[in-house]
């Protein structure tokens, strides 16, 4: 029966589009010709299935279960054709989604054939790049928010022992990190993130220094500096935050 | 066989490197012609072969880089075992097929093509390295912008974008409206 051949199938869709191409290739249904009144039952099956597993059903699921209804009762409706106005048809849309999305698809089959081919190809020096870049400074557009991530992890990454005992945290505020800041960062001087925080520096500390930084980068206050992924942070104070402020 | 000066200039150029290089960078390292920069490839690569080295030069990412051959990938293996990512998801696959085609790009632009939210798979493959926040739209919201990088096009064995497959095509595609494909026969005998 359909019911145990669509069993927690459902799981193995990359989503909506994915599951509709399949219902269609399924029933050897032409795409140009979709009978809506049938696709849609059969895919409102498989969502009853998946319901009736309690799995759950991600939303775009059921958004294309609304938009199939409404285009299955369209199809049942006689048309009424008003003139001099071109009756839009529904399914163009869908059409036109189902043939990009089985495009990548393909696309993303290939990729995945050269990703099997070149998995046992090694290249020389590989993993060298990562120590290699310049040490110049760096530009707007050649750090990603990723390589702050990372720097970000790497900060905390020596602090792995769990206190012992209940401590109660003291609360430090970003615009207390500023303050301190104000204080100890002179104009033109150029400090590194570590040096600001300290060597022993707690997780709260560390991120609300962080962010204190990340709010003076913005404000304009402070430049920054890092010569690769993972490195110090240097930074600096500019003119702006005295004028500002 | 003996090799000549500049086949070995070529030789240790491409070995010290830390990026591929391109035949514009060995011709100028070497101050030869591009011409005998191909030769000089040919040469190293046929030595390759007659003495039976692991190794060739291969074409990668816009640049001649040394690899080893395929035959010894697992041996090799060992080396970054517990190092090397695993393969990518179905889903990460697919979301880079489309920043990789249609880039730069949006989220959203990404989740109308596949039909699915794409958060996680476009986290993975920022932490892979295989794409990049390469700006923001100015539109409302100002969306974040995913271009490809150059360890997507290594890691895929790829020379530049345009040696996608099917580029032009897909291109086409990308580009038609729903009314212009329906003129077209595009769910033909093709795939599936």
């Amino acid at each position: 029966m359909l019911n145990s051949s669509c069993r927690i199938q459902l799981e193995s869709f990359e989503g909506p589009l994915d599951l509709l191409l399949y219902l269609i290739r399924r029933d050897e249904i032409d795409i140009y010709d979709i009978p809506m009144a049938h696709v849609a039952d059969q895919y409102l099956e498989y969502i009853r299935e998946a319901k009736e597993l309690n799995l759950d059903i991600a939303s775009e699921y059921l958004v294309m279960a609304a938009t199939l209804t409404r285009m299955k009762s369209k199809s049942l409706l006689p048309i009424h054709r008003i003139d001099g106005e071109e009756e839009e048809d529904p399914g163009a849309e869908l059409r036109r989604q189902l043939i990009l999305y089985r495009t990548f698809r393909e696309i993303a089959k290939e990729l995945h054939r050269s990703e099997e081919t070149w998995t046992d190809i090694y290249t020389s020096p590989g993993e060298r790049e990562r120590w290699s870049i310049s040490n110049t400074s760096i530009e707007p557009g050649q750090t990603s928010l990723m390589d702050l991530l990372r720097a970000m992890d790497n900060l905390s990454e020596g602090e792995t022992e769990l206190p012992a005992q209940r401590i109660r945290r003291k609360l430090l505020t970003v615009s207390e990190c500023i303050q301190t800041l104000d204080k100890v960062f002179h104009t033109g001087d150029q400090i590194s993130f570590r040096s600001v925080v300290g060597l022993q520096a707690s997780r709260t500390k560390i991120v609300s220094y962080f962010i204190a930084i990340l709010e003076l980068i913005r404000r304009g206050w402070v430049s920054f500096h890092q010569a690769y992924p993972f490195s110090e942070i240097e930074l600096k104070r500019t003119e702006r935050w005295t004028v500002d402020s | 066989m003996i090799l000549d000066r500049l086949a070995r200039e070529v030789e240790a150029l491409i070995f010290a490197s830390d990026t591929p290089l391109s035949i514009e960078q060995l011709c100028e390292f070497t101050g030869s012609g591009e011409d005998s920069v191909h030769q000089a490839l040919d040469r190293l690569n046929k030595a390759f072969i007659d003495q039976q080295h692991a190794l060739t030069i291969i074409e990668v990412a816009g640049g001649y880089r040394l690899a080893t051959d395929k035959d010894f990938g697992a041996i090799v293996s060992q080396l970054f075992e517990g190092r090397k990512p695993g393969k990518l998801s179905r889903a990460a696959l697919e979301t880079l097929a489309v920043i990789a085609y249609s880039q730069p790009c949006t989220r959203m632009a990404i989740e109308s093509i596949r039909g699915v939210n794409c958060d996680s798979a476009i986290r993975t493959l920022l932490e892979r390295d295989m794409i990049r926040i390469s700006g923001r739209m100015e539109t409302p919201g100002r969306p974040l912008l995913y271009s490809t990088t150059r360890v997507f096009l290594e890691y895929f064995g790829l020379t530049d974008l345009d040696h996608l497959p099917r580029s032009s095509e897909i291109a086409e595609l990308l580009s038609m409206s729903s009314s212009e494909m329906e003129e077209k026969d595009l769910f033909g005998e093709a795939g599936e």
